[in-house]
């Protein structure tokens, strides 16, 4: 029975993430205490709403050295659209917020001109397609995943991370490409929603238990 | 940007139901059943209307939501009677992904901000259910296209996008549930005015329809309803009745349809991505 | 309640909802409207042992009915009547609305008949019920004869019905009631074709047993036994200066002729599973029907009797008189049609029963020439003591089917 601890800090509907780890055979618990995270076989970070907010939360909850010290352990952690940006050392939403720090890199607003006039909807509220920046997706939960498989997908702000070699997805929106998930060790985050994916989501979910299993 | 086919379905207590003009309370089967097909037939998104919520002052549907985000994993967006934010607060337990309101945000529109700063932008759909006046004005109505209110479609949704809603949800109540096609003209003016993205709802006869809705009047997605919940009908075996409750005279008979062409997700994809729409579709 | 409360109409004095259904046994039978007086004591619903209504009880009927039948009774009335050369061979009196759309148009293209259609058109027309009967004979395509009737004589005639009997709608009724079988002996129709039986809705059981009306609603036999607006002919002659060729649109049809012709009147549901709002869906597909643009005033519903502005004034005055609004008519029978559940009609009724219909009640008023305190007061004459009681200043009503009336 792998136990997966599923972060509270209050934003946004974990329950999708948790019936996901359930279909896929994990044991899942929803929790903001830090020793359930401590004691857990693997952590999910998910989230939306604004980064800021996210942080301080973090910091009430006495949540961001436990996060930091369970990723230090190696063990598998996975990061969902605003727990994806949160990794990053530090986001421009309403003001210049510190993130989490793991990797280095900014996020960012998307601001895009349209081409064809119309209005460029912001945020992208739908389903779009990941491609491969040319590292290999064999050691992550996107293993077996067809380029170009279509991930849902709803934020406003997008990462830039600084390690080329960490991103996994690039994407495109109204032809702005930025990179929609990233891959490290332990560490597996995306943009998008596997979760909402259907059953191309839930591949995602499966993968990543098995290497939490393969890990130890 | 790919353009997204949602399944709607209006329940009542047990029931799928269909009317026309949003009125009548036509049975059509078991919404489980239907948003299972949809979810494995390729469906976008779902949309679930409790129609009768604001008529009866109650909220239930709890166990469909529970039981459909517990096997269907692509956003469920909830509707009908949300009046609070611990309304809200349930369905989102319940495994909602989004909430949708109209009634409740006409009669109190900070309930909007409220809402979209406690649970995120992206979380809230505004519902505007908008019926032609005599002066080819549109109105937005409350009650499931019941109680008049005097406000104005277009101002009420720039309105809605400032108070941080996270989209528009459409309804044409003139063209809902008649097959004829959309109110072009209505959702080109909404969709054009506001920049978050406009589901357009009501009308819907054929591929054609949709494929048109989307070119012409620039929406982000539509809700379907009828084209598809006939379609699926002629599919489904007997054990689809539920003989308690409901009008389900029109499953015992049959039917002749007129303007609708039932059809299927798979067909409307097919024919978008042959006309070149962007939707999330692999040949 | 210790003192005795007057009881007016001759209704029952003991008020009761029925166990399976949200109706009052308040509820009058249909009467024959042209010999309706103020002093006519009423006939009501007929509740049986077990608290359940006469309407209830033949819904329940119906489920036994083997429709198969009955359909085939149908087609041997119809391949009795059909004609193929060219003339009408039955005639559908309507207004195009969901019911009368249904019926033209199914007898017309599943059933191969060639009907015309006759019209009794309303007081005050809305024009999305006008929008409606166009599209009924434009879209449906039928031929229609519509009688437009001497405005002046009508609106008098519709202003004595409040005053003498607060029913607006009495002259309405007749004329309905009545128009058809004038035009079938005219054009030569022997076949007529209303939609339910009235026994759908709580009249005697004992008129369905068969299809066919009961000629004394229609046939008129002495002049001196009729009124109008609970008027006398006679007094409407010598104190209204109304002529009799006036009035006689709104007369039935001379019973003499009605006997020598071989006139049949028969209702379609008494062939054909009738769910009115199967109806609204087949009215919308087939004959350009529309439902109001928003909630009638009084209920709940969209797309019953929205052609007549006075329609919703009428409901009104059946909450005054009877203690029974709109919403409960409409529950009534979308709770026989097992559409709603009893609580859901109990609610329906709490929420909109007796809501005051104020979009057209002072163009109505005007039309009508009565001061609208003048209509106030007689609601409040007109109200029976054992239905109503004043609290604070505001009228209420002694019993409901919620049980959160004064006395309950």
């Amino acid at each position: 029975m792998i136990n997966v601890a599923i972060i509270d800090y209050k934003m946004g509907n974990l329950f999708s993430v948790f019936h996901a780890c359930e279909n896929v055979g994990l044991n899942p618990k929803i929790s903001s205490d830090p020793k359930i995270l401590k004691e857990s076989d693997a952590a999910i970070l998910p989230g939306v709403g604004a980064f800021g907010e996210a942080m301080e939360t973090l910091e009430k909850l006495d949540l961001i050295k436990p996060i930091k010290e369970y990723i230090d352990t190696g063990k598998s952690f996975m990061g969902i659209c605003l727990g994806f940006q949160l990794l990053f050392s530090e986001s421009e939403e309403f003001g210049l917020h510190k993130g989490l720090g793991i990797f280095e890199g900014m996020v960012k607003k998307f601001s895009i001109t349209s081409i064809n006039g119309g209005n460029v909807k912001i945020p992208q509220i739908g389903w779009n397609q990941i491609y491969n920046y040319g590292n290999s997706w064999e050691l992550s939960p996107l293993v077996g995943i067809d380029e170009g498989e279509y991930m849902y997908f709803v934020h406003s702000y997008y990462v830039e991370p600084v390690d080329d070699k960490i991103k996994m997805t690039k994407t495109i929106y109204e032809c702005f490409e930025y990179c929609s998930s990233i891959n490290k060790g332990n560490v597996f985050a995306t943009q998008f929603h596997p979760e909402k994916s259907a059953k191309e989501g839930l591949k995602i979910y499966k993968n990543w238990a098995r290497q939490i299993n393969n890990r130890g | 940007m790919n353009h997204r086919i949602i399944a709607r379905l209006d329940i009542k207590g047990p029931n799928l139901v269909k009317g026309i003009h949003l009125e009548g309370l036509r049975v059509l089967g078991k919404p489980e059943k239907f948003a299972r097909y949809y979810y494995e037939m390729g469906a976008d998104e779902l949309y679930f209307q409790d129609v009768v919520a604001s008529l009866y002052n109650r909220n239930s549907l709890h166990d469909i939501i529970s039981k459909t985000a517990k096997e269907i994993f692509i956003p469920l967006t909830v509707g009908g009677g949300l009046r609070t934010i611990d309304d809200i607060k349930m369905v989102l337990r319940a495994g909602a992904d989004k909430v949708s309101l109209n009634t409740a945000a006409i009669k109190n529109p900070e309930l909007v901000r409220d809402a979209s700063h406690r649970f995120g932008s992206s979380t809230i759909v505004v519902a505007i259910e908008a019926i032609k006046q005599d002066d080819h004005t549109y109105l937005a109505y409350t009650d499931n296209g019941r109680e008049y209110t005097g406000i104005e479609v277009v101002k009420w949704a720039k309105q809605v996008e400032e108070l941080g809603a996270g989209e528009i949800c459409l309804t044409s109540v003139d063209n809902e549930g008649t097959g004829i096609g959309y109110d072009y003209e209505l959702i080109r003016m909404v969709a054009t005015s506001v920049s978050i993205p406009v589901i357009a709802h009501g009308g819907a006869g054929s591929p054609k329809d949709i494929k048109r809705v989307i070119s012409e009047s620039k929406v982000d997605a539509v809700a379907v309803a009828s084209i598809l919940h006939y379609g699926l009908l002629s599919c489904l075996n007997d054990e689809n009745f539920n003989t308690e409750e409901g009008n389900i005279e029109f499953l015992k008979n049959g039917n002749q349809f007129t303007k609708i062409t039932p059809t299927t997700i798979d067909e409307i994809k097919n024919y978008l991505y042959d006309n070149k729409i962007t939707c999330r579709y692999k040949k | 309640m210790a003192q005795q409360l007057e009881v007016k109409y001759g209704l029952p004095s003991e008020v009761k909802f029925c166990k399976k259904c949200v109706m009052s046994n308040q509820r009058p039978a249909s009467s024959i409207e042209f010999k309706h007086t103020i002093s006519s004591k009423k006939v009501t619903i007929h509740f049986d042992e077990y608290g359940i209504c006469d309407a209830c009880r033949q819904t329940e009927e119906k489920e036994k009915i083997n429709w198969e039948k009955r359909e085939e009774k149908l087609f041997k009335l119809l391949d009795k009547y059909r004609r193929n050369d060219g003339y009408y061979d039955c005639l559908v009196p309507g207004s195009g609305g969901k019911d009368s759309g249904y019926q033209a148009h199914i007898l017309k293209y599943k059933y191969g008949m060639h009907p015309l259609t006759c019209t009794w058109p309303p007081i005050l027309y809305t024009d999305y019920g006008y929008k409606n009967f166009k599209n009924w004979l434009d879209v449906g395509g039928f031929d229609n004869i519509t009688f437009n009737q001497n405005g002046k004589v009508m609106r008098l005639l519709t202003k004595l019905s409040i005053e003498n009997l607060l029913h607006p709608f009495q002259t309405f009724i007749l004329g309905q009631k009545n128009l058809a079988p004038k035009i079938a002996l005219k054009y030569g129709i022997p076949l007529i074709f209303y939609g339910e039986n009235e026994a759908e809705y709580g009249n005697p059981i004992a008129d369905n047993s068969t299809s066919l009306r009961d000629k004394s609603f229609y046939s008129m036999i002495n002049i001196n036994e009729i009124y109008l607006g609970g008027v006398s002919i006679k007094e409407l002659q010598e104190k209204y200066k109304i002529s009799l060729a006036d009035l006689l649109a709104f007369l039935p049809a001379d019973y003499k002729e009605l006997e020598k012709s071989n006139i049949e009147v028969h209702y379609l549901g008494y062939y054909l599973k009738w769910t009115p709002q199967e109806s609204y869906y087949y009215s919308v597909a087939n004959t350009g029907f529309k439902a109001r643009p928003f909630r009638t005033q009084g209920t709940y519903s969209k797309y019953n009797s929205i052609d007549d502005k006075i329609d919703d004034l009428h409901y009104y005055t059946t909450f005054i008189k009877f203690g029974i609004g709109r919403a409960t008519y409409d529950a009534s029978q979308e709770i026989r049609n097992k559409h709603l559940t009893r609580e859901e009609g109990q609610a329906l009724v709490k929420r909109f029963d007796g809501e005051f219909p104020d979009k057209y009640f002072n163009e109505i008023m005007e039309y009508l020439d009565i001061n609208p305190d003048k209509f106030f007061e007689l609601c409040d004459q007109f109200r029976s003591p054992h239905l109503w009681a004043k609290v604070n200043n505001k009228w209420k009503l002694r019993h409901t089917v919620n049980n959160d009336g004064v006395d309950d």
